[in-house]
This record gives structure tokens, C-alpha cells and sequence, in this order.
């Protein structure tokens, strides 16, 4: 249970450990305190006029200055904030009044509710709601609650087409579906389970239409709707600066800035709430450092040898090591999986070989030698000429593997024409035959189609197409099939094994299913922690494991021979596989395992095991000469209390 | 498609109608009467209740509704209450003036804002918190105060532009441009705002996406992938903001008509609220209405065209 | 499956079961996620509800819970009709009737702690205070937790850990059926062991009735004693696991059972060319003719009969089997490979 993160519990809401939020929230109790107090200390009365003082900018005894006719602008600024921050307080309490029940409902109920209700918030929306205000005032007069509360109206359905989304993916959890099912009442698990996760995106929205108030009611008083003078708005007082423009160009200062500093301090408070966008930042590819320590030693022996890989580290920059010290070779023609737990590195070793390692992830040290050539830590521009061209990769989800935006035609027939140097006509003719090579009957008919409009299995077929528009000499498969149904992943497996034997290319299959990787593959590599413990054929190793995680792992797959009886228990692993950065030293499995003893805690070498395997185990001879196999734990065993606490 | 478009098309119609109801009622929930407008402060009760009588006020609520609605299918306002003029000939004057002035601002605003998203999303963390700055700060001044502002540095201290006043298309596009230039740029700074946000965490989020990735390794060139994929991916929230951004820069228009003095839709509501002339306020509402329908029906079809989901329906 | 009513009611007795998505004529047009399904539950017993994505399977669970109303068909709890039961009467059933969905990450609210996603469920039920926070510690002993888990957060566990307090939570109002929604699909192998002997652990103990609906041939067979096999909402072959697994009657079945890989690679190449010689038609998107088979248009045994009627179950050997062909099934078909 090493990999429980410690939860923190700070008592200092995160909106305000950011200088944003601490402005925003500031400013707004600030300003609200001190215009609804302005009253008992402001020098002067807001309508006290000194005629003698007319357009003055600032003074000792005029700080702000004065207006046409001669009135503090200090004392009307601060006195005119109490009624903005109210009203559009007022008006945000009625948009979400009217906004959340409707979304909620909206959300709960789906269907044809949902579309009803849609429609009409979506014709609200449409409507110009500065002239529908106007029209208000004409009709029932200028009254500034109840034409703020019509705005509230308006601006409610504006919150419904930006949290309808929120709340129905809120709804998508599993864990309302739990509480529905312990036989929570429906107003319950709203208070209780949605709204509660809606919390952020609504504050947010709150802030930006508190802000958007603001504006409006100001808007409002600089056409002539405020309050009657002489008691002050910021709107009007910015349309008298506008009148006196060319005699006093100051006066718009005060007004001007009060406004914006607060309706800015809403909209600071509304980004500080909303935290960083859960969007991964865009880092350009960039010219990678070769690295030092690996000479590009010349492969030797086999010459059909295809990728050798040498002692392969990758660590996130200033952080943990991910893989650590790979070592492996794949031969032309040849398949080769490379199976693990999930956070065991497969994925980052499979994509270090393209160069595609995600932003703040680099290979360490160690080599990558493809046909002879050193391409660890190769500079983009060159790294980008062997993708598609010598290696290409398929990944694991299909249906999001494809550009949603672009047809079938489009995405086969560009790098076609790059790669292939043909014109349109002649890459439309091999971008159907390559359809047709991955098993498509009608590829006129899918190379017309969008992605959207494909099965997962017939996605995942022209993910393989695409992959092929180069004619790649190996191909990283990474998880291929473990998305689709099994009857589909049939298919995918088979057509992978004749585009291998048609083609003569090299695949690198990155899997956690021992079943897949049986049927496919010639050579296995089990990785855990980010090393390979154990390699050979794939008939050596699955048939006749040396190391105790590949025969643990055996041992807790269900899928016994036809007729051999069902085990009564399946061999388990304790515990949990460490994280990246958490990893025990010496043998990184020994705390889970079966045999571990007191010399697996110092670091040791890979023992020869299989023909010309390898296996990660101190202990491989001495297990060996014992016959000692994984044994699953008795009945009951699972009902009792993991001693480690977490 | 052609579903699609006659789903939105039913969408549009209803948007008027329920504009045009909703002012209606609004109208009609007030102690004022057009007798009491029309006559001015001078007139007796039993002036205004003839007046009243002579106008058809006092019919009972559906028939008039019924009425009004009939005449407003065939575009018929009524006259103002003010200067008796027809209300679908002012306001058919005053339509170009307020079209031009939010056409040309939430365009500025889609390229301008388009143009800063793209470099926030692609120019690194640095560039990305200038703009993300620029953005809130645009978003947080008001456009009546922004207008003051450049009228006193552009026209007043520079005389590079007039500050208010209208120039007509048919009087040269130069003179019409230079006087639509600040109330124009006055709008689009704060509709830019948006957009460039949209437009930033839009690309982004593409990049992020996992086709990327499968576009990366078949070696697709990076400039493709940011400037074809990428950006197309990012076009279709773009052109959604914009549909919100023409009606909030259409609604913004009314105030800087007001600040600049021109004459458009915007001045005619002020006269009309300020004046109580409901055959006025009506018909502005109903065809202001119909233009941002009009308008985001553009829009609805460039989605269409930009998202092959919706195309191939 | 008897259909006799016994001294001893069934757990779960399902009849008829027709679900349908969404309402109106549009909804008529297409064919139900669920289509006339019947089994049942025997006390102790585990059923398995196997089928590929789209099949039904996690339908029908749903309607089990009261979390999809049913179109049509009828729904007994130990002998009990719950087919539109009342939330009231929910709460109730709720304490008799549990589930554990596929993934721990979302069916835990991450902002609540442990010990109060179990005091919840029990305070529905009348039980507060302390004694809910005795129950709570002693079910998540059961499931072999510490009890100062309650005081945690759900992203303070790892996935098999949560996968632990999710059944914590089912058996917390001390439950005699649970439906099992793919309960080890998210986790890795090795958890999965670890999820499926406590699952096996639990049965033994509490004599619980399961509905395990899985996707996975291998892991049914593991912890099934009956199985179900599901295609577009019909059942196509039910039986005991062990002949289903083994001796499949159906030509669905049959591809489904030769297309799950074995993780050793000699046996795994004789069931590939057994796979490969079945010559089964890929899966189409369009919707299957609601008069014949389902499985017609890529069933290789499919002929004229089989577009026209649909066939109904019927009992060969140990299993019911929902094909015209089925007694060619094992005999004439499928060929040798060569």
C-alpha cells in the first residue's frame, strides 16, 4: 500500500493562494464596505455643490477633483459602488434561482425534457438582451431591481448552455447511480452528490455574471437609466466625463477606473476560482540533446537484427525515473511483446523508440539502435524522418485515434503523397488497396467515411492502413485490442499476423493480455517497475516461467484449458505496484513476492535464463532447482485485514 | 442537413415570436398608455381614454395580441407615438448603421481573437499568460469608458479620426470606415477577449488530443499539424463564441451609438425608452431579433460545414 | 431454469424482460437494448451475464436496480414483484439487493470520506451515530481493510483498494444479492486475482446470490455457476458454465469462447486455427433484422430460416440454446482446421 498519497488539507481555500483571487476578493469587500459606509466619512455630500471648484482634477481639498458643477468626485465615486454591487448581486441569485433547478432537471431527467428545455433556453439566448432592457425600462419605467431581475431572467438561460454539460457529466458518475440505488430520493442526490461537484464551475459563473452586472447596470446609467441625480453611478458620471471631455479630459479617471478595477476584480476572482484549465500544456517538439553516454556501438552477430536497445532509461525531467535500463532485440519479421501492469513503463518504452515521449519525459541514457543507426535522442528533424517512414504506431483507442474533422480519404491520401510522391489520383488507388489489405470489403465506401461513422473494429483497421501509408519495417502496437469486444479483437490479431507475413515487418506489441501476446507474438519481454524481469520465446516463458512475477502473473489469469477444472482460488499479488520514484531497492518485486529472501534487497544482475533469455531473479537458479511454483492463497484468505495499514 | 436547418431555422421563428411576446407583455403590464404618450403632459383623462379608444388599447388583451402579431408577420410596427412616422421605415434606415457597426466589430473580434488565441496555445507558457493578462484585462473595461478613452487620445490629442458622426457607405467607404473605426474597435477589444480565450484553450485541447499523436508518428510536418488539425479543431468553439459575441457586441452597439452619435437601431431604442413609444420599442426588438437570428443562422451553417458530424446527419 | 415454483423463491427471478431506451416512435424503430430476456437466481448461486459491447448485459442490470425502468417483463426479489417499485419500497429492497460497478475511480464521490460514503447508505435505512460507524468498520475488516480506512478519501487507495470499498458499500446494509457490473474489467491482472478470490471469499461466507455481468469468458467461468450469453439483447445460450465454456451449442458461443486468447502459446495456436476455421462474419453496425436471428447476417450455419423466424430456446444436452442449427453445433460444424 505504498502508493497512498498523503491528502492535504489546507485550510486556506485554493482561490486565494493565487494573487488574482486574493485582488479579486479584496477589492469586491473593499469596495462594497466602503460604498456602503462611504455615507458617515466621505468629506463631502454627494450633491454639495461648490461652484467656485467647477472641473477641477485633484486637490488637497478635492482628491479626485470635482465635476461641471463643482461636486467632490472622491464621495460620489465610493458612495456610487453600493448599488452595482448589489443590484447585480440580486441579479446573479435570480439567474442561478431560475438557471439551477432547470439544469438539474434538465440533467436528471434527459430525453425529451431535456430537449424542451433546451429550446427554450436556447431562444432566450438569442435575444438582444440590451434592447429587450431598454424595451423594459420604456414599458415599466426605469426601476433598476426589476430590470436587473429581468436580466436575470436573460442571463439564466446563457447559465444553462454552460453548465447543462457540467451537470450532466456530473450525473455520468458512478457514484450517483450508488446513492440512486441505496434509494436516495432524487432532491437528495441533487443537494447531496451533484451540486456539490458543480461547485467550481458555478462560483465561476457566478463571478463572470456578477461581472457582466456590473457592466450592464453601468451601461444602463451612462445612457440616462441610473439612479436620479444627484445621487452618483459610475455609468453616468463616465457620460458626463464624456461631455466634458474636451474641457476636463480628467474627470473620466475616477469613475473609469473604479468601474474597471471592480468589474476586473470579479473576473480575476472568477479565473483564480476556476484553477488552472485541466488542459495539458502544448509543448513544440524540440530539438532533443544526444545523448553522451552511448556511443552508437554497430550491431553484430545476426544480421537480420532490426532494433537492438541497450540499457534504456527514460525519467521526467527533474523527476522520477520511468524505465530503467531496458535492454532488448527484435529481428526482421519478427513480434515481440512487451507485457506488464499498468505504470510499468511498456508505453514509455515503445514510444521513447519514435522519439514521442510526452513533454517533460527524455530518454536518460542508454541506446536505440535502429538498422545500425544510433536514434536515442535524435533532433526532431531527423527523428521525424523515420516516423511513418521506418517505424509507425498504433494505439490503443480507435475511435479517437482518427482526426474527427477529416475523411477516411483525406487522412490516408496526405501521407500517401508525402510519403509516396504521387499525385491525387494515385494515392486515392493505394489508399484503397492498403483498405483493402487491412480486411476492408468496402473500402470505396469507408474512404468516403468520417471516423464517426466507423465501428471500433473497422476504426482500428484503418488506424493499421494509416499506419502502413509509409511502409513502415516495424510497427509499435501499442495495446492494439484492448478496447474492442474479443470477437473483434480475433480479427485485429489475425490481420496483424498476415500483414507480418505479407509484409515482412517487425512489430512491437505493447500488451497487458498474456492471452494476446501468446497468440501474436515469438519473443516476450515482462516488465515491472520499469525494468524487463523476465525475456525469451514466448513458448519458453509462458510455458515454463523462471521468475516468480511472470508465474504470479500466469497464475491469476483465469482462462484454464478447455475441461481442466476451474482453480478454486486464483494466485493473487499482495499489495499494489509501486509508482515511478517509490520503487524498493535491489529486486523491485520482492516486497510482493512469494520467495522473497534477504539477499533480494541488494542489487544484483539479470541471470540467463531460456535459450538466450534472461530472467531478473537472484533467486532464478535456486527456484529452479526447487521446482517452486506461485501458489494461490487458501479460501478466505482475502477476508482477512492487509497488515500494512495504508 | 436539410433537417438540421430547418431545426434551426424553426429555432429562429420562435426566438422572434418569443421576443416579440415578451415585449408585448412587458408593454402592457404598465400604468402608461399610448393616449398619455401620444397627447403629451397636457392632455385630460378624457382626452387620452378617446385617444385610447381611437388606437385600440383598450380591446381586450388577445385580440389586440392577435392583432399585433398578424401586423407584425407582415413587418408592420405601427407609427411612433412620438413623430407619428412610419416605425418599419425609421427603423429600416437605422438597421445598416447598427448591422455595419456589430458585422465589422465581432469580424475584428473573430480574426484579432483567433490570431492571439493561436499564439497563447502555440508561442509557450510566457506568451500564453501575456495574452490570458490582455484578456481579462480587455474583458474587465467597460466599452462606454474604453470609447471616452480613445476618443480623447485619437481624436481629440491625435485628430486622427472624427469622434462622432456617421458617414454613409454611398457617401465613399473611406469616410464610412473612418467613422465607424473607433465605435467599431471600441466593441471588438472586449469581443477579442473572449475569442482569444476560446480560441487558446480550443488548440490546446487538440493538441492534447490522442489523434495528434497518431498524426505525429506518421511524421506529419508540425506546422500541419497546428495550422490544419489543430486550428480546425479549435474553429468550431471559435465560431460558437462568435454566435454568443454578435449578440452581446449587437446589444453593446445601442450604448456606443449613444457615445459616438450615430444614428442606428440602438439610438432609436434609447428615444423609445426614453419616450415610452411602444410601437418603437416593439419593432426594435422584433427586428433586432431577427438579425442576431439572421446572423447566428450564417453561423449555425458554417458549423455545419466545419463538423462533419452535424454534415453528415 | 424451472419454471415450478419452489418452497425456496429464486433470488432474483427475471421474466420476459424487454427494455427500451428513450420514448416515442423513433425509439419503436429501433430494436430494445434488451429483448425478451428470462433467468433466474438461486440463493448462493452466481449467474453470468456475458456478452460483447452492446449485448445488453449492463441493461439489464440497471433495470434490476431501478436505475431503468423496464418496457416490458417482470422482475421478482425472493418471490417479490419489484418491477416498478417505488423509491420508498427502494430503500427497503435496497438493504436485500446491491451492486459494485466496473470502475472504483468513479463510483466513489472523491470528496467524501470513506466512513461517510458508508454511514450514507445506512443512514437511508435508520442507522446513525456511532452504530453506523461500527457497522461501517466492521464491513470494511470484512473486505480485509484497516478500519482507520474510514477516516480516508477514496484517492488515497489504490484501484483493487477501491474496488474493496465499493464492496464495502454493498454489503454494508448486509445484502443477499449482488449484481457485480463488471466489478474487475479497470483492474490490472494481478488485482483482479486479488477482487475475484475475495468476491469467491464473500459468496462462500454470506451464501450471496450474484449477478456478475462481465464481458471476459475466463473470469465468468472462474466465479459463474450458470452463465447467460447475451447478443443485441437476446439470449442466445444459457446453461451451466462449464458446458457453455466447454461445449458451446450455439454458433455465437462458439466464437466467443474460441476467440478469448490463453495465455499458452501451444494450446493458443490449435484454438486460433479453430478460431480462423469458423469463418464468422464481422460484426456490421447496422441494426439486425428484428425477425430473424440476430446473429444471422454473420452466422457461417445461417440459412433462409434463419432471416425469417426467430428462434426460441430450446433445451439440448444441459443448455438452452436459441438456434435452429444448434444440433449441428459440435457435430457437423465447426469444420476441422487444416
Amino acid at each position: 500500500m505504498s502508493s497512498i498519497r498523503q491528502a492535504k488539507h489546507q485550510r486556506i481555500p485554493a482561490f486565494l493562494r493565487s494573487w488574482g483571487g486574493v485582488f479579486g476578493a479584496g477589492w469586491l469587500i473593499f469596495m462594497f464596505l466602503a460604498s456602503i459606509t462611504a455615507r458617515w466619512w466621505r468629506p463631502y455630500d454627494v450633491a454639495e455643490q461648490d461652484l467656485i471648484a467647477r472641473l477641477q482634477g485633484p486637490s488637497s481639498e478635492y482628491w479626485l477633483g470635482t465635476d461641471a458643477v463643482g461636486r467632490d468626485l472622491f464621495s460620489r465615486v465610493f458612495t456610487a459602488g453600493a448599488l452595482p454591487l448589489q443590484a447585480s448581486a440580486v441579479m446573479v441569485l435570480v439567474a442561478f434561482g431560475i438557471g439551477l433547478p432547470l439544469i438539474l432537471i434538465a440533467a436528471e431527467r434527459g430525453g425529451r425534457v431535456e430537449e424542451a428545455i433546451g429550446r427554450f433556453a436556447e431562444t432566450i439566448m438569442s435575444l438582444p438582451s440590451t434592447v429587450i432592457l431598454l424595451a423594459a425600462i420604456g414599458a415599466i419605467g426605469n426601476r433598476i431591481y426589476p430590470v436587473m431581475m429581468i436580466f436575470g431572467l436573460l442571463v439564466s438561460a446563457a447559465l444553462y448552455r454552460i453548465l447543462i454539460g457540467v451537470a450532466k457529466s456530473s450525473r455520468q458518475h458512478l457514484y450517483i447511480d450508488a446513492a440512486r440505488v441505496d434509494g436516495m430520493g432524487s432532491i437528495r442526490v441533487n443537494l447531496a452528490h451533484v451540486l456539490p461537484s458543480m461547485a467550481r464551475p458555478i462560483a465561476v459563473q457566478a463571478a463572470i455574471v456578477y461581472a457582466i452586472g456590473l457592466l450592464i447596470i453601468n451601461g444602463l446609467a451612462f445612457l440616462g437609466f441610473g439612479p436620479g441625480e444627484p445621487q452618483p453611478s459610475w455609468g453616468f458620471m463616465i457620460k458626463d466625463a464624456s461631455d466634458n471631455i474636451f474641457n476636463s479630459p480628467w474627470m473620466m479617471v475616477p469613475p473609469g477606473v473604479a468601474l474597471s478595477l471592480t468589474v476586473m476584480a470579479a473576473n480575476a476572482l472568477a479565473d483564480a476560482l476556476a484553477g488552472p484549465l485541466g488542459i495539458p500544456e502544448y509543448t513544440p517538439p524540440k530539438r532533443r540533446r544526444t545523448i553522451s553516454a552511448s556511443p552508437a556501438q554497430q550491431s553484430e552477430g545476426t544480421d537480420n537484427l532490426a532494433l537492438s536497445v541497450r540499457d534504456l532509461s527514460v525519467v521526467v525531467e527533474g523527476g522520477p525515473t520511468l524505465v530503467s535500463g531496458i535492454s532488448f532485440d527484435l529481428r526482421q519479421g519478427e513480434v515481440m511483446g512487451l507485457v506488464g501492469e499498468s505504470g510499468c513503463g511498456k508505453t514509455m518504452t515503445a514510444r521513447s523508440l519514435l522519439g514521442l515521449l510526452p513533454a517533460g519525459v527524455e530518454v536518460s541514457s542508454g541506446s536505440i539502435i535502429w538498422q545500425g543507426r544510433q536514434i536515442a535522442g535524435l533532433p526532431e528533424r531527423d527523428a521525424i524522418k523515420i516516423r511513418g517512414r521506418e517505424i509507425a504506431m498504433i494505439s490503443q483507442e480507435p475511435m479517437v485515434a482518427l482526426d474527427p474533422l477529416f475523411s477516411v480519404k483525406s487522412q490516408l491520401t496526405r501521407p500517401l503523397r508525402r510519403f509516396r510522391g504521387v499525385g491525387r489520383r494515385e494515392a486515392r488507388r493505394i489508399a484503397l488497396e492498403l483498405l483493402r489489405q487491412v480486411g476492408i470489403v468496402d473500402a470505396e465506401r469507408v474512404l468516403r467515411c468520417y471516423p464517426h461513422q466507423l465501428s471500433g473494429g473497422m476504426a482500428q483497421r484503418v488506424a493499421i492502413a494509416l499506419a502502413l501509408t509509409g511502409s513502415p519495417k516495424l510497427l509499435i502496437a501499442d495495446e492494439p485490442t484492448t478496447a474492442l469486444d474479443v470477437t473483434v479483437q480475433a480479427e485485429i490479431l489475425s490481420l496483424l499476423r498476415a500483414l507480418v507475413a505479407e509484409t515482412g515487418m517487425s512489430v512491437l506489441l505493447v500488451s497487458h493480455d498474456l492471452g494476446v501476446v501468446a497468440d501474436i507474438c515469438d519473443r516476450i519481454a515482462v516488465m515491472y517497475s520499469g525494468q524487463v524481469v523476465e525475456a525469451g520465446t514466448v513458448a519458453e516463458v509462458l510455458e515454463d516461467p523462471y521468475h516468480p512475477y511472470t508465474m504470479a502473473l500466469l497464475g491469476a489469469n483465469p482462462h484454464v484449458a478447455d475441461d481442466a477444472p476451474e482453480p478454486e482460488r486464483l494466485a493473487a499479488i499482495s499489495g499494489s505496484v509501486p509508482p515511478p520514484g517509490n520503487w524498493p531497492e535491489g529486486c523491485r518485486f520482492a516486497d510482493r513476492c512469494q520467495f522473497a529472501a534477504s539477499e533480494c534487497s541488494v542489487a544484483f544482475e539479470p541471470e540467463p535464463a531460456h535459450v538466450d533469455g534472461m530472467s531478473l531473479c537472484i533467486r532464478t537458479g535456486e527456484l529452479r532447482r526447487t521446482g517452486a511454483q506461485w501458489a494461490p492463497e487458501h479460501r478466505g484468505a482475502e477476508l482477512a485485514v492487509e497488515s500494512e495499514a495504508p | 442537413m436539410p433537417l438540421y436547418i430547418a431545426k434551426r431555422l424553426a429555432i429562429g421563428v420562435g426566438t422572434i415570436w418569443a421576443a416579440f411576446t415578451l415585449t408585448f407583455l412587458l408593454v402592457h403590464s404598465t400604468d402608461n398608455s399610448p393616449g398619455a404618450v401620444r397627447l403629451g403632459m397636457g392632455a385630460t383623462p378624457e382626452e387620452v381614454e378617446v385617444e385610447n379608444e381611437r388606437l385600440g388599447w383598450n380591446r381586450p388583451l388577445l385580440t389586440q395580441y392577435a392583432d399585433d402579431l398578424g401586423k407584425m408577420v407582415r413587418l408592420d410596427f405601427g407609427q411612433s407615438l412620438i413623430n407619428r412616422g412610419d416605425v418599419r421605415d425609421q427603423l429600416s434606415d437605422r438597421l445598416p448603421v447598427t448591422a455595419s457597426i456589430s458585422v465589422l466589430a465581432t469580424l475584428l473580434a473573430g480574426i484579432v481573437g483567433t490570431a492571439l488565441g493561436v499564439v497563447a496555445a502555440v508561442r509557450g507558457r510566457g506568451t500564453a499568460k501575456a495574452v490570458n493578462a490582455f484578456s481579462g484585462f480587455s474583458l474587465s473595461i467597460p466599452s462606454f469608458w474604453l470609447g471616452v478613452v480613445l476618443v480623447y487620445f485619437f481624436a481629440i490629442r491625435l485628430d486622427l479620426l472624427p469622434a462622432t458622426g456617421y458617414s454613409r457607405f454611398s457617401e465613399g467607404v473611406g469616410s464610412w470606415l473612418q467613422s465607424l473605426a473607433l465605435p467599431v474597435i471600441t466593441l471588438a477589444i472586449g469581443g477579442a477577449a473572449v475569442v482569444a480565450r476560446m480560441a487558446a484553450s480550443g488548440m490546446r485541447e487538440a493538441l492534447a488530443r490522442e489523434y495528434i499523436t497518431t498524426l505525429r508518428a506518421i511524421g506529419t510536418p508540425e506546422w500541419r499539424i497546428r495550422y490544419i488539425h489543430a486550428l480546425r479543431a479549435a474553429s468550431l468553439p471559435v465560431v460558437g463564441a462568435l454566435g454568443v459575441q454578435f449578440i452581446v457586441l449587437f446589444g453593446g452597439s445601442v450604448i456606443i451609438e449613444n457615445l459616438f452619435a450615430l444614428p442606428g437601431i440602438g439610438q432609436a431604442a434609447l428615444f423609445g425608452a426614453t419616450g415610452n413609444d411602444f410601437p418603437i420599442l416593439i419593432g426594435v426588438v422584433v427586428m433586432s431579433t431577427a438579425v442576431v437570428v439572421i446572423t447566428n443562422l450564417v453561423l449555425d451553417l458554417l458549423t455545419a460545414v466545419l463538423d462533419p458530424k452535424l454534415r453528415t446527419r | 431454469m424451472t419454471t415450478t415454483v419452489q418452497s425456496n423463491p429464486p433470488a432474483i427471478e427475471v421474466r420476459d424482460l424487454v427494455v427500451r431506451y428513450g420514448g416515442g416512435r423513433r425509439a419503436m424503430k429501433t430494436p430494445p437494448a434488451v429483448d425478451g430476456v428470462c433467468f433466474d437466481i438461486a440463493p448462493g448461486e452466481t449467474l453470468g451475464l456475458v456478452g460483447e459491447s452492446g449485448s445488453g448485459k449492463s441493461t439489464i442490470g440497471k433495470a434490476l436496480l431501478g436505475l431503468q425502468p423496464p418496457t416490458e417483463g417482470t422482475i421478482w426479489l425472493h418471490g417479490k414483484d419489484v418491477t416498478a417499485a417505488s423509491l420508498k419500497e427502494r430503500r427497503t429492497l435496497a438493504s436485500e439487493l446491491r451492486v459494485v460497478f466496473q470502475d472504483p475511480y468513479s463510483s466513489l464521490n472523491p470528496a467524501r470520506r470513506i466512513g461517510q460514503t458508508l454511514a450514507e447508505s445506512l443512514r437511508l435505512i435508520g442507522i446513525k451515530g456511532d452504530a453506523a460507524r461500527a457497522r461501517a468498520i466492521t464491513t470494511l475488516e470484512s473486505v480485509g481493510l484497516p478500519s482507520d480506512s474510514i477516516e480516508r478519501f477514496p484517492s488515497q487507495f489504490s484501484g483493487g483498494q477501491r474496488q474493496r470499498i465499493a464492496i464495502a458499500r454493498a454489503l454494508v446494509r448486509d445484502p443477499n444479492v449482488l449484481v457485480l457490473d463488471e466489478p474487475v474489467s479497470a483492474l490490472d491482472l494481478s488485482t483482479q486475482a486479488q477482487v475475484l478470490n475475495l468476491l469467491a471469499d464473500l459468496r462462500d461466507e454470506h451464501k450471496l446470490a450474484y449477478l456478475f455481468i462481465a464481458h471476459d469468458l475466463g473470469v465468468v467461468r472462474f466465479l459463474a455457476h450458470r452463465v447467460v450469453v447475451l447478443y443485441r439483447g437476446q439470449v442466445m445460450e444459457s446453461g451451466p458454465v462449464e458446458d457453455v465454456t466447454s461445449r458451446p451449442r450455439h454458433p455465437y458461443s462458439v466464437a466467443l469462447t474460441a476467440a478469448a486468447p490463453v495465455p499458452r502459446p501451444a494450446e493458443q495456436i490449435d484454438r486460433r486455427a479453430h478460431r480462423e476455421a469458423l469463418s464468422v462474419g464481422s460484426a456490421s453496425t447496422a441494426p439486425p433484422d428484428p425477425k430473424g436471428c440476430p446473429f444471422a447476417s454473420r452466422c457461417p450455419l445461417a440459412d433462409g430460416q434463419c432471416h425469417a423466424e426467430r428462434p426460441m430456446l430450446r433445451l439440448i444436452g444441459g443448455q438452452r440454446v436459441a438456434c435452429h442449427h444448434a444440433e449441428q453445433v459440435g457435430v457437423t460444424w465447426p469444420p476441422p482446421p487444416n
